[in-house]
């Protein structure tokens, strides 16, 4: 029961940074149909930006701050100078386009930072653990599931309540329709980054508190998951990317759980296996956008 | 383009496919020339390595180039070929000692490297097989992500299986195989299968798909067979591909397969153009030239004065900014869209002479017809198409009009599954086509065109009819004087090597009509043909269509808005509105009925005595 209990807090803890990360690539996909490849870099410049900032001596609360700050710019400056450019070009071009600066973004940061992972080290009482009823459970996976929680939460008040949000909504429907109705497309495309920027921004914040180090391939292999969240989920829909992340969490943490130690070096392949036989069964993911197209 | 006589198209092709194949041969015997003769043992090394990425670049454009998915997990196969054959060939001494845990029927082969290919090829075939299932469900950027799923699920296995691969160590003791005639042989076998594949039937149906598979499938093609049949071979050509390229590293880990190799050979593959052999061997060579530039630089150099500083992954960028560069300024790569060379209407293929004869006008289409019984279907709660049921009989045209949002579209979508229907049949003889899977419906003999017109766009005006007439299951001769046929008919042979996409509207409609002919349909469905056409193109239009059904006794069912074309053409006329059936007649009596005319104009200010006028207006 203990074990279980503990499991499914780490699965909550992992599935919710994976089920942002996909929130992220959801929101951006549903609008400018763009798979950003180089949202992994995003995250790890958010990592980059709470190790420089206590680098320099701020507190870890303002550091955090700082982190998510700077994926929020990451991501603004990216949709900036690499894709508006683009905005229209077909699937297939954006996705190489975004691959292409990803690949430039980690040599930056190689060459630029460093190569080999860098310590960040917050105080020790962020690492530690509490007591329920006999269990121990780790205070950074509460406060990371708590931290999910609440984002997920606010964005989705965004999204329901406010007029940008309805706009942002409209817009992952029918993007063309939205402009002739006379709705910024550039304001429109530039939150939707911004979002996908802050969310990576606060799963950078989390990965950091639980692992401790910052490297240059820090958010694209969390950022691999998402992708593989989001086309569980159904690609562009919201909803369906955060479940798709819960799930691809829970699957890890579970097959590191219980699988017998020989199998266990192939968790990856036995969770990314299941997804695909999740699709062979539904090709259009668990909750798919629907399409109104005509013949 | 003109004085090109039709009946020598099929001659005129046959040539600029074959001097496109010369031309992907010579790109790439002129480039390792210049690299040997010009720069000596480091250039015949870059040769030797450029060779090995033609063949692994143009493996993955089998299946991204005919299926239009770009795929990351081809570094998968590469990674089985070459620990495969590095394991077969092995020395066994070398072997015990690299790999101790090594399964017994693995170990100790020591074949030469050709004669492990055959085992490599066969390994790539079994993989490819094994995940084409999956991948070949899905299509764009779901089916990307899906192949780099792939691509991992195979990286983590090679680092898990030490046994096979000793993890991420270093995998060593590969024979090394720097042979430059050896790989380049290779590399235009490889070009050769390629080209083949591409101009083949399958190229064809996948490439069709690709445009657009809704009608692919209408033509009788199963797009994910095509696809799966694309990833099998360009999986096994890349498995292979893989094992030279294992041999010509000699040592290597799992991580040198992984994003990085994929992402150059990618970056090769749409810098070139993706969509052609002839893009991938250009591609190919641009880019290398491109790094081996760049790689003098990685190291710091001075260049013009300027003393740059050591930039490691320098190519990375160099590869990140080329990829860039091409999809801003030339997003179909540097070959363009089409292959490489002549196409069949180069002006100095004027001199062929060769003629093919057109088919002659099928055998006319036995008695039979197309019953529509009580059809439904319904749209969230509105019932588009509610219980509609009517004939249309061979040897006649039967009308479908109703007011704009009746149904008629999809009325057609259900008879041909584009749509599954709620409730009802549509039977021909004793086959109910609501029943069948969609590639299935013209297997019944039936056909459609589109409303909004439906085209593959990236293929010529004659390729479009010929996929459909070997989708027919004709023969490949017989396939082609049947195209000769239809683009006759509908007067396309002036412009039957243009791309599709590049045709005015008119000959588009009718080449939608020629490409459903070309399967011998004794039903065919026309969905608004004549919409957008002005008075005279309607006529010329009309005149076509009453010559074919002379010659062929086909049943047609026309829907059009044009109501003095569906009426002169049509011998009976069904009218729906609102999703139901309100009259069936001749033109006349459903130009009298109230009802029609209640749909058509609304009720109130119509007498007794008015009838609809002949070309739809009220009176």
């Amino acid at each position: 029961m203990d074990v279980l209990l503990q499991q499914l807090i780490n699965a909550l803890s992992l599935g919710g940074i994976y089920a942002m990360l996909a929130l992220g690539l959801a929101i951006v996909f549903s609008i400018v149909r763009l798979i950003n490849f180089a949202h992994g870099e995003i995250m790890t410049f958010g990592g980059y930006g709470i190790f420089l900032s206590m680098a320099f001596g701020l507190p870890p609360l303002a550091a955090l701050t700082v982190g998510i700050g700077a994926a929020l710019v990451m991501a603004l400056s990216m949709e900036r100078v690499a894709f508006r450019a683009m905005r229209g070009a077909d699937v297939v071009s954006l996705l190489i386009t975004s691959f292409a600066v990803s690949e430039i973004l980690k040599v930056l940061f190689q060459n630029g930072i460093s190569a080999r992972p860098v310590p960040i080290s917050f105080p020790s009482s962020w690492s530690g653990a509490y007591q329920i009823g006999g269990m121990t459970i780790g205070v950074a996976p509460t406060v990371s599931i708590l931290v999910t929680l609440i984002s997920l939460a606010t964005l989705t008040l965004v999204l329901r309540r406010t007029a940008t949000g309805m706009a942002m909504r409209a817009a992952a429907e029918d993007f063309e329709m939205l402009r002739m109705l006379g709705v910024k497309a550039d304001r429109v495309v530039a939150v939707s980054f911004a979002i996908s920027g802050l969310l990576a921004g606060v799963a950078a914040v989390i990965w950091t508190a639980q692992r401790g180090s910052v490297d240059p391939l820090m958010g694209f292999f969390p950022v691999l998951k998402a992708f593989i969240a989001t086309v569980l989920g159904g690609l562009g829909s919201l909803g369906g990317a955060v479940q798709g992340g819960f799930v691809v969490g829970a699957l890890e943490v579970l097959t590191q759980a219980f699988l017998p130690d020989s199998l266990a070096p192939y968790r990856d392949a036995i969770v990314l296996s299941a997804v695909i036989a999740v699709l062979l069964v539904r090709p259009d993911g668990l909750s798919p956008t629907k399409t109104g197209a005509r013949s | 383009m003109t004085g090109q006589p039709l009946d020598t198209h099929p001659a005129r092709l046959r040539i600029a496919n074959a001097l496109r194949t010369a031309a992907c041969l010579a790109f790439l015997l002129i480039a390792v020339a210049v690299l040997v003769f010009g720069f000596g043992r480091t250039g015949e090394r870059i040769a030797v390595l450029m060779c090995v990425n033609v063949a692994a670049v143009v493996s993955l454009m089998v299946f991204c180039g005919n299926t239009g998915i770009v795929s990351f997990g081809h570094g998968a196969f590469m990674m089985v070929g070459a620990y495969l054959s590095g394991i077969l060939t092995m020395p066994a001494g070398l072997q015990r000692n690299a790999l101790p845990d090594l399964p017994g029927w693995l170990a100790e082969h020591e074949l030469s490297v050709l004669n492990a290919l055959p085992f490599v090829a066969l390994a790539g075939f079994a993989i490819a097989l094994l995940t084409g299932g999956a991948i070949a469900r899905l299509v764009g950027a779901s089916a990307t992500i899906s192949t780099l799923g792939l691509l991992i699920i195979f990286h983590s296995i090679a680092v898990s299986a030490r046994e096979f691969t000793r993890g991420s160590q270093t995998f060593y003791g590969v024979p090394r195989v720097t042979d430059l005639i050896f790989v380049l042989i290779a590399a235009v076998i490889f070009i050769l299968i390629a080209r083949a594949y591409r101009e083949s039937r399958w190229g064809l149906f996948g490439r069709a798909a690709r445009d657009d598979e809704d009608a692919a499938t209408v033509l009788g093609i199963a797009p994910r067979r095509a696809r799966l049949i694309a990833w099998v071979l360009s999986g096994a050509m890349a498995t292979v591909a893989g094992a030279l390229y294992g041999h010509i590293l000699g040592a290597f880990s799992p991580a040198s397969f992984y994003l990085g190799l994929v992402f150059s050979q990618v970056v090769m593959m749409i810098v070139g153009g993706m969509a052609s052999v002839g893009g991938s061997v250009v591609g190919v060579i641009a880019v290398t030239l491109l790094l081996n530039t760049v790689r003098g630089l990685e190291g710091g150099a001075t260049v013009l004065g300027i003393t740059l500083p050591e930039v490691f992954g320098l190519t990375t960028i160099a590869l990140g900014l080329a990829i860039l560069l091409v999809i801003w300024l030339r997003p179909q790569g540097i070959v363009g869209g089409f292959e490489l060379g002549p196409g069949a209407d180069a002006p100095w293929l004027n001199r062929v002479r060769s003629k093919m004869t057109q088919a002659a006008a099928p055998a006319t289409a036995g008695d039979t017809k197309l019953v529509a019984e009580g059809l439904s279907k319904n749209f969230a709660g509105v019932k588009a198409v509610d219980a509609v049921s009517f004939e249309a009989p061979t040897g006649q045209v039967t009308g479908l009009i109703g007011p704009n949002g009746a149904g008629k579209s999809t009325l057609v979508n259900l008879m041909t599954r584009q749509y599954d229907a709620d409730q009802g049949a549509a039977r021909i003889g004793e086959v109910d086509l609501t029943k069948l899977r969609p590639h299935g419906v013209i297997r019944q003999r039936v056909a459609r065109s589109f409303q909004n017109i439906r085209l593959f766009r990236g293929l010529t005006a004659y390729e479009n009819v010929l996929v459909a007439a070997l989708a027919a299951r004709h023969g490949h001769a017989e396939a082609h004087a049947i195209t000769l046929r239809e683009l006759a008919a509908f007067d396309l042979g002036d412009i039957a090597g243009m791309r599709a996409e590049n045709l005015p509207y008119g000959a588009r409609k009718r080449l939608e009509i020629a490409r459903a002919l070309a399967q011998d349909p004794s039903i065919l469905l026309l969905d608004e043909p004549a919409a957008g056409m002005n008075p005279a193109e309607t006529d010329d239009l009309a005149d076509r269509l009453e010559a074919i059904l002379r010659d062929r006794n086909i049943g047609i069912l026309l829907i059009d808005h044009d109501l003095k074309f569906v009426n002169r053409l049509s011998d009976r006329v069904v009218v729906i509105s609102r999703g139901q059936k309100i009259a069936e007649g001749t033109p006349e009596e459903v130009r009298a009925d109230a009802r029609v005319i209640e749909a058509y104009i609304g009720r109130g200010r119509g007498g007794r005595n008015r009838t609809l006028h002949p070309d739809g207006r009220g009176l």
